[in-house]
């Protein structure tokens, strides 16, 4: 017996480079590499239209050139407000509709179908049918794409109508972990549905919020499919967020160098607030209980 | 006579690449790369077979890229950048040839005949090169209704008395354009500026898109966007087709538009306005001229091209007149060569009355020549769409895009054009 297992254990630990590698070397190729070639050519002045310029080493100056740009600063706010406005919507509409979908006695799975279907919708599509309603159905006189600022809501209510369905099954998730003998033993003590909403079912689902709201949150700072079929970042630029910013320096302008420095921006935005997040709230919600 | 010379000067070039020439024997491919939507599709492969036929030895391939302007151009770039000798001619948008020829991805052609376009023929050519041959043109049209105005209007003050007095009553609408921030709007831009007598860059590549009959032409836009316009604010959302729809619903006295509207308006099944409309050039202001802003496709030789002269062969094969015939008659473009407009065989292959369309070519402005014309064009989307929507007075908004678009001149090495050899 043993010496056999001893040689499996040889034989396992032989395996181990083998088992892992092709993991590693995913992750290395797959997000790393990537990474590394964008912060590295964010480094350069590169653009391909003007292959007479080369790609000069410059340092920071794409990061200064972008500090600089009215245009990023402006579509930094965008983005930035749009995930302050748009995500507290998404998570105070989910929570109600995951509490519907919990209490829900008759023809609960119809109604998780229903209050799921938007989240099946691939965020283009769903963005051209409100595009299409506010072009049209809603006030035909009054024209929400070409207002500055009204142009902010068909793009709100794309974004909360489709991904609402995502916090609230989560949530959902959440809620059914509450062990249902708190409430039962609440309600013998005289707790009402109010009382025991706040001092029961919040608290406990707390860490399931801060989860969902990280979720919202990264994605509401990459922000762009939405915006690109409904306004595509107009009218002038006044609904551009930075992930359309960096496409247009990268895809249209192909100025590769600037481009990829908005692109690092973008990732070190999302990337430093996920640590924040994490660090922070994550660790004193979720972190101590486990 | 020419062939000979040409080929031994594509064979030398062609030796200096380490390339080779392939003309002896063993079958030599091309490739061939341009838009094939439906009818393009047939007529652009019976062409390449027959090329291939007069070549023995010669297979041509076609190359389907996709049909958006901007995602072909940023495949020609990814591969011209990465050096690739495929494909060997490559159908650019007239706007491209510049940045093309200025970076070194295309190659120099030699002057046969300049029976083209004088628009696109500007076009064809960098620094008084000649880079590509035209092939076919489009023009920015006034569409007018006949049936309620008795001529296409003298000016733009008789095209706004018009558009308003009739605006109201008869359509909803006195005139439509694309307003979406995209090229079109920089052509429906361009029409306006050449009837105000402004231009975006003047002969010597300098940004005259600040002075003061520019600014003039935006606030007509502006204004006619406004309450007692004749605009209506939607086109700041609309492209080509959003244009169509409100004319051919018979709600617009005027629309801008290309000349692939004409057929479709003409269109019973679909079109209220069949019949009862005719096209002109865009009108002028007092101190302008009459404008049509011009748009279309040239071929061009790759650079890295492994059969440059054959490549080359086959751009002037294309772009021969009989081959733009067959292409009017079988996908209805207008053909890039002046000569054919004389030739009642094209009268007869075109939907849209000859005649009008003469006179908005003869009418055609180019876009700026110049390598940085996307970007251009992209600050100047942006600036124009501020303004159009009310977030910045035309003044404002010209002189921050003319500024913009020195800082990217002077970034690019052209700020002035003017000194160079």
């Amino acid at each position: 017996m043993s010496p056999r297992l001893r040689s499996g254990q040889e034989h396992e630990r032989w395996l181990v480079p083998l088992l892992v590698g092709p993991a590693l070397a995913f992750i290395l190729i797959g997000s790393l590499v990537p990474i590394a070639a964008t912060v590295w050519e964010a480094l350069h002045g590169h653009d391909l239209r003007l292959p007479w310029l080369g790609r000069p080493f410059i340092g920071l100056d794409n990061f200064i050139e972008a500090a600089g740009d009215p245009r990023f600063r402006a579509a930094l706010v965008h983005t930035v407000v749009f995930a302050t406005v748009t995500v507290p919507l998404e998570i105070g509409l989910g929570l109600a509709l995951a509490l519907v979908m919990q209490t829900a006695t008759h023809g609960r799975s119809a109604v998780r179908v229903v209050a799921l279907l938007p989240w099946a919708i691939p965020t283009v599509v769903a963005a051209l049918v409100v595009r299409f309603m506010f072009e049209g159905l809603i006030s035909p006189s009054f024209d929400w794409l070409v207002r500055p600022l009204a142009a902010w809501v068909p793009i709100g209510v794309a974004d909360v109508w489709k991904t609402t369905p995502f916090v609230a099954i989560l949530l959902l998730a959440g809620l059914q972990t509450i062990d249902p003998a708190l409430h039962e033993a609440a309600s013998i003590d005289g707790a009402g549905p109010g009382r025991r909403f706040l001092t029961i079912t919040m608290p406990l689902l707390i860490p399931t919020l801060v989860v969902a709201a990280a979720f919202r949150i990264l994605d509401a700072l990459r922000l762009f499919d939405t915006v690109y079929v409904i306004t595509a970042g107009g009218p002038g630029t006044a609904t551009e967020p930075l992930s359309m910013y960096a496409f247009i320096a990268l895809m249209q302008r192909l100025r590769f160098g600037y481009g990829s420095a908005l692109s690092v921006t973008v990732f070190l935005l999302t990337f430093g607030f996920a640590l924040v997040w994490v660090r922070t709230l994550g660790r004193s919600l979720v972190g101590d209980r486990v | 006579m020419r062939r000979p010379r040409q080929s031994v000067f594509a064979c030398a070039v062609a030796a200096t690449l380490a390339a080779g020439c392939g003309a002896s024997g063993s079958a030599t491919t091309l490739t061939f790369s341009g838009s094939a939507l439906g009818p393009e599709a047939e007529v652009v492969n019976r062409q390449l077979a027959r090329f291939a036929q007069q070549h023995p030895g010669v297979d041509v391939s076609l190359r389907i890229t996709p049909d958006a302007a901007d995602q072909r151009h940023q495949l020609y770039v990814q591969w011209l950048n990465a050096r690739a000798s495929e494909p060997d001619v490559l159908q650019l948008d007239v706007i491209w040839t510049a940045e093309f020829a200025g970076a070194g991805w295309i190659r120099p052609l030699e002057e046969h005949d300049a029976d083209f376009v004088a628009a696109a023929w500007e076009a064809a050519h960098w620094r008084g090169t000649l880079f590509a041959l035209p092939w076919f043109v489009d023009v920015g049209l006034l569409y007018w209704r006949t049936d309620l105005v008795e001529s296409a209007p003298q000016s733009v003050v008789q095209l706004r008395d018009d558009a308003i007095r009739l605006g109201r009553g008869p359509t909803r609408f006195g005139l439509v354009w694309q307003g979406a921030r995209y090229e079109g709007l920089v052509t429906v831009f361009l029409e306006h500026l050449a009837a105000f007598g402004g231009r975006i860059l003047d002969a010597g590549g300098r940004v005259v898109v600040d002075e003061p009959a520019a600014i003039e032409a935006l606030t007509f836009m502006r204004d006619a966007l406004g309450s007692r316009g004749f605009v209506p604010p939607s086109v700041l959302a609309w492209q080509e087709e959003q244009t169509r729809f409100a004319f051919q619903n018979g709600d617009a006295l005027f629309m801008r538009n290309w000349p692939y509207a004409w057929a479709l308006l003409q269109d019973d099944a679909q079109s209220a306005v069949a019949g009862r409309f005719a096209v002109a050039p865009f009108p002028a202001a007092a101190s302008g001229r009459p404008a049509a802003a011009l748009g279309g496709a040239e071929l061009a030789v790759n650079r890295w091209s492994r059969h440059p002269d054959l490549a080359e062969a086959l751009a002037r094969f294309l772009t021969a007149p009989e081959q733009m015939l067959e292409r009017a008659r079988v996908a209805a473009q207008l053909p890039a060569r002046r000569a054919l407009y004389d030739d009642p065989a094209l009268a007869e292959a075109l939907p849209i009355p000859l005649g009008q369309v003469r006179a908005a070519l003869d009418a055609a402005v180019s876009r700026p020549v110049t390598p940085v014309y996307t970007e251009l064009s992209e600050i100047l989307q942006v600036e124009l769409h501020r303004t159009l929507s009310g977030q910045a007075p035309p003044d404002i908004a010209l002189h921050r895009a003319a500024s913009e678009m020195r800082a990217l001149l002077a970034r690019s090495g052209l700020a002035d054009e003017s000194k160079r050899p």
